[in-house]
């Protein structure tokens, strides 16, 4: 599909710098917007205190930078883009950006921040050659609902500016349980981004899933069971695009495995089984008691830190059931934590439409700028802007989607699913939208495109069909034209 | 319970001494009534996924409450002794003859009826799963069971987790509070506490400040001592002295199944359990026998009081003048104090008139708040479909205000019965007991918010609007279009119609907009004055009974001590008249009066001192004076300040 949306939005911030070439401050905003339009999409992680949020970023980074610790640890907002060398940037709320040693410690990133106070720190840019960031930068940010006000005011204030778009676009929100703290910070995000742009951009996260049930083997099973109880929860609905569940520290374990925890886990694999269980009942007691043969105890200090109980218990019982070599055994532990559940979702909900949100991110920046221009600049980009926002598809697909899933439009639960579905509610790929499997061959994407655009027809025609659910029948429709038009002429 | 025995016969002594004071025996009646209640009650508390539930089922070895990977308790379970094990769910009864009522279990808790129910069963009535969002409507659930632990009068109470979205469970769980002696705060090992919970903690600080702290799940944690630590930082910024157990209701769980002793050391159960005998059970135990001292001593007091006049006015007759003349002056003074315009009552009638005022600004203030709210959000969009989430904010901010308005006039309520006190006499005078946060049912008799139409049209209401609008521009133009030549139903007309039937049609939906709008304000406002009304009249009247609890308190200390001078007044005046050989038998006989008096006074006297070695587990007390079902009942101590 082509993106009248990204060149359009491209097209006016070219317009606008014409228009503001004389006002430098101006200028920077719109170049600043050029760059967000041009560079990876950007996302967000936030969620209360300790959820696993620095986890979850190293987990997805593939590697462990950012630090971690058993308190509350991270206080300024950071962000982690591609970058060929290791670099970090200070950037403070006044005054010129610095840069900071780079050190590590146990492969951790440590920021000396010298004689600057986190106070006075807009945000650190960490720059890293990671394959992952390549086409997305993320965005740590300190927890919400913490005991020291201000980290969480610095977090609050980030995700949710008063008079200027979020620097993010999209956010992947963490949370243990629902808490009424996270609903009602959802409920603000939803509140000021969406409001200004009309959509919902956040994916819910169920952290530290392998500790709902107490570390049991079984505790993913409980986990994906109440994370879909609560992406049913019609308190979470409108807010959040789904609810998925990821065992944080198993997923960022595996993915950075090394061959002696491989081997320490073997060990604990061929150990007697009643011996084994007790002997991990409690990982102070895994630490402390003498055995097995092999393996010392800052060995298992080392492996409980880093696995948990859940990721020993998960990883003994993959080898027992026959597998034999590390990468297979970090593949395994990986898929089961839910992270590559989290990264297809990533992929589908975000990634496709990146140019579309980014454009929308530019379009509100644009808009912001209009509004303390002069009123003989602004008149000049405010008609484009205007016809923009009402003309490109994938704006009003998205406006679509936030009202289907806050207010719904009159229409049947059955058609409301599938319209969420068809404008791209589950992924923006033709066959999420016509819930084919993804292999699915090109006759059968446009056979079921043409069937759903029939259907939809009907609807569209039906005179009792309220005047909101025609508009969405539109939409729909033009979304169903889009993905047949996009198929290489088969007939 | 040899402790309990023993201050049972002092206190009978004590009965037996008074002869026909009936104010005094009334008063060592109603200590011996509270010794014969052995409950010390401790409540569970924490936000949701704590392991509140798995806590206690650890602490009493069985699986009581039930424990699930998502919330589980939706209903507050107490847990005391009994034999054999059972369980009963309370609900509330429909026929007023209920049969078997406890009034102990929760305070004022009359009109429910006790279902017995099979242990194994319980978890259909009190988890969430079972009873989601607690349709079968149960108060509470109460098991029994045979364990040591709970002997000593020991009642474990585990509560809906808070912090959830059901913002009603923090106020159930918060109205729980002030029938609670201590309170058990649990937060797991995975994090250091939060801002909601050390909120949540300090407000429950202000109901109940006996408090104690839990760190679970540390077997799934191997960072929990950093925990603990960061842990007790906070806590001390809350409060001093508050305790922090970490444990592993997991790994107690495990001991007892494999009778290992090392492991439930390791659980770190046995500090908990140790500090809830001696601190929690004997604290109570030990203000028990406080009061029970207290209460004799006092009567002691009273009565050599004229003994000890009576005494003197025999042995030395030539003083007695001036002893009936100096009693006389202190039983002047004791009878100011029972006068309406003592200074006293002046405080106590004037604190209560303002602290109504107070407390109906505070109540206005709150919901007028809430309402200011609300109508923006009405202003904002359609309030139609969105009511039903509507009323429930609703209902949920206004019992929250409401909630915070009771504490409020709680703590004023307290402070005032202190502010008589010093008013009231120099030595430190025991207060009443006052209750008030007690919110249980205040919202009871405010109506549910009326429903209201969500503004949807059938299709064919839809169509008459349309028509009746279309209908004028058919006619309309038909007729106009007629002087052409052409038929009343043309394409012009037609087409007019179908304009002006539009416009009708959306003209019609704004007008209804505004009108559910104003309705819903209507309602809202309606709402809001019902709950001022109904909660105003209830706070008045826990107020007002407040006075009254306070103003009889007091003045039956002023009347004892009043009835207790004039007595001796009389005893005096009836000396002087004796002849000399009834003097020495009245003499020896108020000397062994006297003795007995004193022999009384000096065993209550060592009862707070001396803790019996052996009876540590089982003291059976009941202590804080919240707990007793009436505020009247409570005179406990008084130190009659002597003429």
């Amino acid at each position: 599909m082509m993106d009248p949306g990204i060149a359009g939005a491209s097209d006016l911030l070219r317009q606008a710098k014409e228009i503001f070439q004389h006002d430098a401050a101006a200028l920077e905003v719109v170049n600043e917007l050029e760059g967000r339009l041009e560079g990876p999409l950007r996302i967000a992680v936030a969620g209360m205190v300790k959820a696993g949020k620095s986890t979850l970023l190293n987990a997805i980074i593939g590697e462990e930078i950012a630090p971690t610790d058993a308190g509350e640890c991270t206080r300024i907002v950071t962000w982690y883009r591609y970058g060929h060398t290791p670099r970090i940037t200070l950037h403070p709320i006044l005054g010129e950006p610095q840069a900071l040693p780079v050190t590590r410690k146990d492969g951790r990133l440590v920021f000396n921040l010298g004689d600057v106070r986190a106070e006075d720190v807009e945000r650190l840019v960490v720059d890293w050659p990671a394959a992952s960031l390549r086409d997305l930068t993320l965005i740590d940010t300190p927890g919400i609902a913490s005991l020291s006000q201000d980290v969480s005011e610095r977090s609050t204030e980030f995700l949710l500016p008063e008079d200027a778009p979020m620097a993010a676009d999209a956010v992947i929100y963490l949370m243990r349980h629902l808490h009424a703290s996270d609903v009602r910070f959802l409920e603000s995000f939803k509140d000021t981004a969406a409001g200004q742009s009309g959509t919902v951009n956040a994916l819910a996260v169920l952290s530290r899933a392998d500790e709902i049930g107490a570390g049991r083997i079984d505790s993913l099973i409980s986990a994906a069971v109440i994370a879909d109880r609560y992406s049913r929860d019609q308190n979470l609905r409108p807010l959040a695009l789904g609810v998925v569940p990821v065992a944080g520290l198993l997923a960022q374990s595996s993915r950075t495995m090394r061959q002696t925890d491989f081997e320490a886990m073997k060990v604990l694999a061929r150990m007697d089984r009643n011996q084994r269980e007790r002997l991990m009942l409690s990982a102070d007691l895994f630490v402390r008691a003498t055995g097995p043969a092999g393996l010392g105890q800052d060995a298992k200090a080392s492996l409980v830190q880093k696995f948990g109980l859940f990721g020993i218990r998960l990883g003994v019982a993959l080898i027992r059931g026959g597998i034999s070599n590390p990468t297979e055994l970090a593949h395994e532990l990986a898929r089961r934590s839910g992270l590559g559940q989290l990264l297809d979702n990533i992929a589908s909900l975000f990634q496709t439409r990146a140019d579309a949100l980014k454009a929308r991110a530019a379009v509100v920046g644009l808009e912001a700028l209009l509004r303390g221009s002069p009123r003989d600049v602004a008149l000049l980009l405010e008609a484009n802007l205007e016809r923009l926002k009402a003309g490109a598809h994938e704006f009003r697909e998205l406006k679509l989607l936030a009202t289907l899933r806050t207010e719904g439009l009159g229409l049947t639960p059955e058609l409301s699913a599938e319209a969420e579905r068809l404008v791209g509610g589950r992924g923006s790929t033709p066959p999420l939208r016509l819930g084919l499997d993804p292999a699915a061959t090109l006759e059968q994407i446009s056979e079921t495109a043409r069937s759903h655009l029939n259907r939809w027809r009907v609807i569209a025609e039906n005179p009792l069909t309220e005047p909101a659910a025609l508009d969405a029948c539109r939409i729909v429709l033009r979304s169903c034209e889009g993905m047949l038009a996009a198929i290489p002429a088969v007939r | 319970m040899a402790e309990t025995g023993h201050m049972s016969t002092l206190v009978e002594q004590g009965m037996a001494l008074v002869g026909d004071r009936n104010d005094l025996r009334r008063r060592l009646e109603n200590t011996l009534n509270r010794l014969g209640d052995p409950s010390v009650r401790v409540i569970v508390v924490g936000e949701f996924k704590q392991g509140k539930s798995q806590l206690i089922n650890a602490l009493v070895n069985a699986p009581v409450c039930p424990v699930d990977d998502d919330i589980a308790t939706s209903v507050p379970t107490v847990v005391r002794q009994g034999d054999p094990a059972s369980a009963v769910v309370l609900v509330p009864g429909q026929h007023s003859s209920a049969p078997a009522l406890e009034g102990e279990t929760g305070g004022g808790e009359s009109g429910l009826e006790r279902q017995p129910v099979q242990l194994d069963q319980l978890a259909e009535y009190v988890s969430e799963k079972g009873n989601p969002g607690n349709t079968k409507n149960i108060v509470a659930a109460e098991v029994s069971l045979p364990r040591k632990l709970l002997a000593g009068g020991l009642t474990i109470v585990d509560s809906p987790g808070v912090g959830g979205l059901g913002s009603t469970h923090t106020l159930t769980t918060l109205t729980a509070l002030p029938s609670a002696h201590a309170m058990v705060f649990v937060s797991d090992a995975s994090q250091e506490y939060t801002e909601p919970e050390m909120r949540f903690l300090r407000q429950a600080m202000r109901i109940s400040p006996n408090v104690m702290c839990v760190l679970s799940k540390t077997d799934l944690y191997p960072s929990w001592h950093q925990i603990a630590e960061l842990d007790q930082r906070h806590l001390a910024g809350v409060g001093p002295d508050i305790p922090l157990f970490p444990v592993s209701s997991e790994l107690r769980l495990h001991a007892a199944r494999l009778q290992d002793p090392e492991l439930n050391t390791e659980s770190g159960f046995p500090a908990l359990i140790g500090h809830l005998r001696n601190n929690i059970v004997g604290g109570a135990a030990r203000m028990q026998r406080r009061s029970v001292s207290n209460d004799l001593l006092s009567v002691t007091e009273n009565l050599r009081l004229a003994l000890q006049s009576e005494l003197e006015a025999l042995e030395n007759p030539a003083g007695t003048p001036q002893m009936i003349a100096g009693l006389n002056a202190a039983k002047e003074d004791a009878d100011s104090l029972r006068k309406r315009s003592a200074r006293w009552q002046i405080t106590l009638n004037d604190g209560i008139g303002d602290l109504i005022a107070d407390m109906e600004y505070d109540l206005r203030d709150r919901l007028r708040r809430i309402q200011r709210e609300a109508e923006t959000a009405i202003d904002q969009g359609d309030p139609g479909p969105a009511w039903e989430q509507f009323t429930q904010w609703l209902e949920q901010s206004t019992a929250a205000a409401v909630s915070d308005t009771f504490v409020w006039t709680s703590e004023r309520a307290q402070w005032l019965a202190t502010q008589v006190a010093e008013h009231f006499s120099e030595d430190e005078v025991a207060l009443p007991a006052l209750k008030v946060a007690n919110t249980g049912g205040v919202l009871d008799p405010v109506a549910d918010i009326q429903e209201m139409k969500d503004g949807r049209l059938g299709p064919l209401q839809k169509m008459l609007i349309g028509m009746r609008g279309s209908y004028g521009g058919v006619l309309m133009f038909g007729l106009l279009t007629g002087l052409f030549g052409m038929a009343l139903i043309n394409p012009l007309s037609v087409g007019a119609g179908l304009m002006l039937g539009r416009k009708a049609y959306r003209e019609d939906k704004e007008a209804r907009l505004k009108q559910r709008q104003s309705e819903a304000k209507i309602l809202v406002r309606k709402h809001v004055d019902d709950v001022v009304f109904q909660v105003g009249k209830q706070l008045k009247d826990r107020l007002r009974l407040v006075q009254r609890a306070t103003r009889d308190h007091f003045t039956e200390i002023a009347e004892e001590h009043h009835r207790s001078l004039t007595e001796s007044v009389a005893a005096a005046q009836k000396a002087a008249a004796t002849y000399a050989v009834e003097r020495d038998m009245r003499i020896k006989e108020i000397r062994n009066q006297l003795k007995a008096v004193d022999a009384l006074a000096k065993a209550a006297q060592q009862l707070p001192q001396d803790p019996p070695a052996g009876a540590r587990a089982s003291t059976a007390p009941q202590a804080t004076p919240q707990a007793t079902p009436a505020p009247q009942a409570t005179t406990e101590t008084s130190a009659v300040p002597a003429g």
